[in-house]
């Protein structure tokens, strides 16, 4: 004979939330007095549960009454199943013996029958005593948290990310594919709205990184594999050869001088300019080593040149290095890889690709940036014609359901940039076709009112289609962009020499691939999901991986710095604590009852549970393991349990929930 | 809940069984009348005409020559960014109009429509010469006469049928039709 | 023996009657049989969705109940005739409501449609059905040299049938470089040539065709080439009102798809109609048109 509970059971009234429908003080004298059998000892109603009164009414019955479970039925347990489990803990019971049942989102805010409504109260917490009585107290899983910390991707979001966990003390391994970190940034001119020159501010923090002690860049490397939990990961990094031997390099840029091979390059310069087979992206790269191209250097795919090797000063080419692949421990992740543009071939009416002169923005930003193929003249693909009328279209590929959605936050300000940067470069006559000029951060509509005030032409409507086709004089030799001027009603046929396309943002081509790696979702359109769009950015639904940046979604470059510096405070928080719980409520799998057919092992989102060859069986690794469910209901000898979740609690839960059914039926359910 | 029904609620309403969003998604971005081949000619833009169906302007909808100008090329269709059907929207608002008997006055097309549809009752096939009343009449003397002229050359090269042309069972298809008109088909 | 259920369409008896002689020559060439479907009735046009859309959708299901009882394939010479069938199939099939409406109404004239038939515009026949090999196997005599403009109008293309990008197809120019043709590059291939607002909007609709004109002549083309009754009549019939209205000076020939393929299978001119048209393909053609 067990020996029975003693429940208290404490309904709140949440103002009018739920006392407007539902008659709270009817239900918790219903409570007292018709759950007796089950345990429930005491029965109260009051205002609002969740204040500091209202938990200390529970805490008190905790200790005077000496309470073994509790029952709050109030909100959803979203919302303050913490707040009411930490008030137990501290009366001195086990926070896991409290639950929290629903009575406004389920029951007073979906219905308006009052007493429907009322019994339908009396059946949710009939629900919830019935299982509480088969909670079992629990204990937070605490995990320790190794000190390093891995960062993915090395754009301004991870490079701030990096400077602060390093300056805090603690190591950091920056791995980024491309030869140099920097990101899109470093492929910039000017950047909205103060037009500081984006090289400018990003090159010292790029130094910063690559000097600083507590920071392992890896460059030109890739994440292959990760394995382990929050606090005690495992990340397998391969370090592609670059062909130069970095102790003996000292970047004296000789090599890709006397390289034979150009090749188009397509990354940093969008494909409007030329580099060797050997090469750094850029002139400020960090590290300053190059790296030989193996698809297009001659010598791996003929055997022959090598002119490299023989004229540099230090010996430094190893055509022979290998990939290094290596592994390291770390505590946390960041993931901050940034985005891709939107392919403006997709829009074949605006005839990128075909027509010469229509460019992407990405493409103006190399022309316009000094440093660029172009020495910074912004001119026509013939290489010197200065173009006199350019037009810039907004939102390509973006606010559009044939395409992306979502509108990608920053094309609005690089557009009035742009529309600056042509006027004080060429003088030319510039016209910013747009639905919407969205200018919503600090300086933004200030910076709007300074193109309007250059004599910018800003004509609302989305551009129909970009043409050759001529119709009218004076449209000989020129782009005509067909649009309407939807303030006046008017279809427009506008000449301009050169068309700028304001392409949206689109998550990079392998996220997909990426997020499976790091065990964390992309939603529909491919961004990174974080674990509360309003309250928590940064955070995933898996422990210990952070993202940061771009990858989160569209934002300018403030906003990356600042969700780089927030995932970068959470991490050395957890860093500081040296060890951190985490919710027990776990799957287990029974050892006994398991018959070993791996059912479970593939199934799981989050790839937690691995198979023991010798005594075959599988087993839930509690650190990663989210309480999701899905392996207990696979498993077909009904071998895995969740905590917290079992199958007596649940089925408790429901035969309490029909228990008022019954009372009126009269009947036994049919097993 | 209101009784009365808005124009706007009217036209949505046809457009119910259409595959395309509703007219209130319309974010007057003015890509279809940037496409329109039309548009110049037209008293209003299509996307100006959708503005003004959204605020219920409805006479001044169906007194615009806008949608009789349609030439149903479905370009503004494909380019929408949010997906609404605007040819569509054209074709609801010309039965509309005729069912209603209200638009601009001098307009061809809801004559030659008729003209048309009747033509096609009467006997299953097109017969161009039959459908020459609802135009010809408005050109001018100039235009007239080309048209005579241009018809004559066509009949020369066997271009122009002398004869109407009907389908066999066109007793049948008569009765057919009948069923459709208790369903709310034309008079 | 490929063999497909025939909808000509009203225009091809008299005013198109070209398109139909050298659409039935060529595909006798290439051993295809088109059969034409019995009693079959005006698809409509655009003018039928004017009125009623009920009755739209039932006169032209009428036609395709007709060509199920064949159990072939339908394919019409016309773009609008092709539209109008196409999605009067897909929306009986997906709206079994309007089928029981107008499956009620096509009892009286003893049909019934079940949704079992498939639509393809004749263009089509020779862009996807046939290879690019067996067309160039019949080519007798290719047409070296002859610029082309492919004009595919609106309604062959557009609306989308699943969500294909429609901005530029090449499937016309496959067909003209298979007969030795040199397809232009033609920016309003896709542009309308305003149907039926010829006669409803004369001036607008003039207004399209001379662009459409202009732009072939800029775009250095001999010949036009329409897969559409209407366009042709459009673009060609009208050219002299567009002179007139204008102040242009257009000559251009404008020739159905299928007299051009025609001609390159060394068929004589006379079977493909030509020689009723009213721009002389003469000029243009004179090298393929010698014996």
């Amino acid at each position: 004979m067990e020996k029975k509970e003693k429940i208290g059971v404490y309904v709140c009234h949440c103002g009018t939330n739920i006392a407007g429908v539902v008659n709270v003080a009817e239900v918790s004298k219903w409570a007292g007095e018709n759950l007796k059998d089950l345990g429930v000892v005491i029965s109260r109603d009051y205002k609002f549960m969740c204040s500091s009164l209202g938990q200390e009414l529970i805490q008190k019955d905790i200790k005077e009454q000496g309470l073994t479970r509790v029952v709050v039925a109030a909100c959803s347990p979203h919302l303050h199943e913490p707040t009411f489990r930490t008030a137990c803990k501290g009366a001195g019971l086990n926070p896991y013996l409290c639950e929290l049942v629903s009575i406004r989102e389920q029951d007073s805010w979906v219905h308006t029958d009052k007493v429907a409504a009322t019994e339908k109260a009396k059946a949710i917490i009939a629900g919830g005593v019935s299982r509480v009585v088969h909670n079992e107290p629990l204990t937070p899983l605490m995990v320790p948290i190794h000190p390093a910390t891995l960062i993915v991707g090395g754009g301004i979001a991870g490079i701030q990310a990096a400077l602060e966990i390093a300056d805090s003390g603690t190591p950091v391994y920056l791995v980024e594919r491309e030869p140099s970190i920097g990101g899109h940034m470093a492929q910039f001119d000017k950047t909205f709205p103060t037009l500081d020159c984006s090289a400018c501010i990003l090159t010292p923090k790029m130094v910063q990184v690559g000097n600083h002690p507590n920071i392992t860049l890896m460059t030109y490397s890739v994440v292959e594999k990760v394995d382990g939990f929050v606090g005690n990961f495992v990340a397998t990094i391969r370090k592609h050869a670059r062909g130069i031997k970095e102790a003996d390099c000292t970047g004296c840029g000789i090599c890709w001088e006397k390289c034979p091979k150009k090749v188009m390059d397509n990354v940093f310069e969008a494909g409007m300019g030329n580099r060797k087979a050997v090469y750094v992206p850029f002139p400020q790269a960090v590290p300053k080593y190059p790296v030989i191209d193996r698809v297009n250097c001659t010598y791996y795919i003929k055997g022959t040149c090598k002119a490299c090797e023989k004229f540099c000063p230090t010996n430094a080419i190893d055509f022979a290095q290998e990939d290094e692949v290596l592994n390291v421990q770390v505590g946390n992740i960041i993931l901050a890889t940034g985005y891709d543009i939107f392919d403006a071939h997709r829009m074949t009416q605006y005839g990128y690709g075909r027509l010469a002169n229509v460019y992407t923005s990405l493409e103006f930003e190399r022309m316009s940036n000094a440093a660029g193929p172009t020495g910074g003249n912004i001119v026509m693909r013939d290489g010197k014609t200065v173009p006199k009328v350019v037009g810039i279209v907004h939102c390509v590929g973006s606010r559009d359901k044939n395409y992306n959605e979502y509108c990608s936050a920053i094309c609005c300000m690089q557009s009035l940039k742009f529309a600056h940067l042509v006027h004080e470069r060429t003088g030319a006559e510039v016209y910013n076709f747009y639905i919407d000029i969205r200018t919503p951060a600090k300086g933004y509509e200030e910076f709007y009112h300074r193109l309007l005030d250059e004599g910018t032409h800003f004509i609302r409507g989305k551009v129909a289609e970009i043409s050759d086709a001529v119709r009218l004089p004076g449209e000989e030799g020129k782009l005509i962009m067909q649009v309407e001027d939807t303030l006046t009603g008017n279809q427009l046929r506008v000449p301009v020499d050169m068309a700028i396309l304001s392409v949206g943002l689109e998550p990079r081509a392998d996220s997909k691939a990426l997020a499976k790696t790091f065990g964390i979702s992309c939603s529909a359109d491919g961004w990174f999901i974080e674990r509360h769009p309003k309250l928590d950015p940064v955070a995933t639904m898996t422990e210990g991986v952070y993202i940061a940046g771009c990858v989160q979604g569209p934002k300018d470059i403030p906003a990356s710095v600042v969700q780089g510096a927030a995932a970068a405070a959470r991490i050395m928080g957890k860093i500081q604590q040296k060890e951190i719980s985490l919710e027990p409520i776990r799957a287990t799998v029974n050892a006994d009852t398991c018959s070993g057919c791996r059912i479970c092992n593939n199934m799981c989102p989050f790839n937690a549970i691995s198979f023991h060859e010798d005594t075959m069986v599988s087993e839930v690794n509690p650190a990663l393991c989210q309480g999701c469910g899905t392996c207990v209901a696979a498993c077909p000898a009904g071998a895995i349990s969740g905590t917290g979740f079992s199958n007596i609690q649940i089925l408790s839960q429901i035969d309490g929930l029909l228990l008022l059914t019954l009372d009126k039926k009269k009947e036994a359910v049919v097993a | 809940m209101t009784d009365t029904i808005t124009f706007g609620q009217e036209i949505s309403n046809l457009l119910y069984a259409s595959e395309g969003e509703p007219l209130r998604t319309c974010i007057q971005c003015g890509t279809c009348s940037g496409t329109c081949p039309v548009a110049g000619y037209m008293d209003h833009t299509p996307r100006q005409i959708i503005a003004m169906i959204n605020q219920n302007m409805k006479e001044q909808v169906l007194e615009s020559n806008t949608f009789w100008y349609c030439a149903s090329c479905y370009y503004c269709t494909v380019r929408c960014p949010q997906e609404i059907n605007i040819t569509e929207l054209m074709y609801a608002l010309k039965r509309y109009s005729i069912w209603k008997g209200h638009y601009q006055e001098g307009l061809i097309g809801p004559i030659f429509s008729e003209a048309f549809v009747k033509m096609i009752v009467s006997g299953g096939r097109s017969f161009e010469p039959v459908l020459a009343p609802s135009y010809i009449f408005s050109f001018s003397l100039r235009e007239f006469i080309q048209e005579i002229s241009g018809a004559t050359e066509l009949m020369l090269k066997g271009r122009l049928p002398i004869l109407p042309a009907r389908i066999e069972r066109l007793d049948s298809f008569k009765r057919m039709i009948g069923r459709i008109i208790p369903m709310g088909g034309l008079e | 023996m490929k063999e497909y259920a025939y909808f000509p369409g009203c225009s091809l008896e008299k005013m198109a009657s070209s398109y139909h002689q050298s659409a039935m020559e060529t595909t006798k060439k290439l051993g295809i049989k088109l059969k034409e479907l019995e009693d079959w009735n005006c698809c409509g046009a655009t003018t039928y969705f004017f009125i009623d859309e009920l009755l739209a959708y039932t006169l032209c299901a009428r036609n395709l109940a007709i060509a199920e009882k064949t159990g072939l394939d339908v394919v019409a010479p016309c773009s609008a005739c092709y539209k109008n069938m196409y999605f009067t199939a897909a929306h009986l099939k997906k709206d079994p409501d309007l089928a029981e409406h107008v499956n009620f109404a096509l009892e009286e004239d003893n049909l019934h449609f079940n949704g079992n038939v498939n639509i393809k515009h004749l263009i089509e026949v020779f862009a996807n059905d046939i290879s690019t090999e067996e067309i160039q196997s019949k080519v007798s005599r290719p047409l070296e040299g002859i610029r082309v403009a492919p004009y595919y109008g609106c309604q062959i293309v557009r609306p989308q049938k699943e969500k294909e990008n429609v901005e530029q197809p090449q499937f016309f120019e496959k067909i003209l470089s298979a007969i030795g043709a040199t397809p232009v590059n033609y920016p309003l291939k896709m542009r309308c040539c305003g149907g039926s607002l010829i006669l409803s909007s004369r001036t607008a609709a003039l207004s399209m065709v001379r662009n459409l004109l202009q732009c072939a002549v800029d775009s250095q083309a001999t010949v036009i080439a329409t897969a559409c009754p209407m366009c042709q009549v459009n673009l060609e019939v009208y050219q002299q009102q567009v002179n007139l209205e204008f102040g242009t000076n257009f000559s251009f020939p404008v020739m159905y798809f299928t007299q051009l393929i025609g001609l390159a299978f060394g068929i004589k001119p006379k079977k493909l109609g030509i020689g009723k048209e009213f721009v002389s393909f003469a000029p243009s053609l004179l090298p393929v048109l010698q014996e």
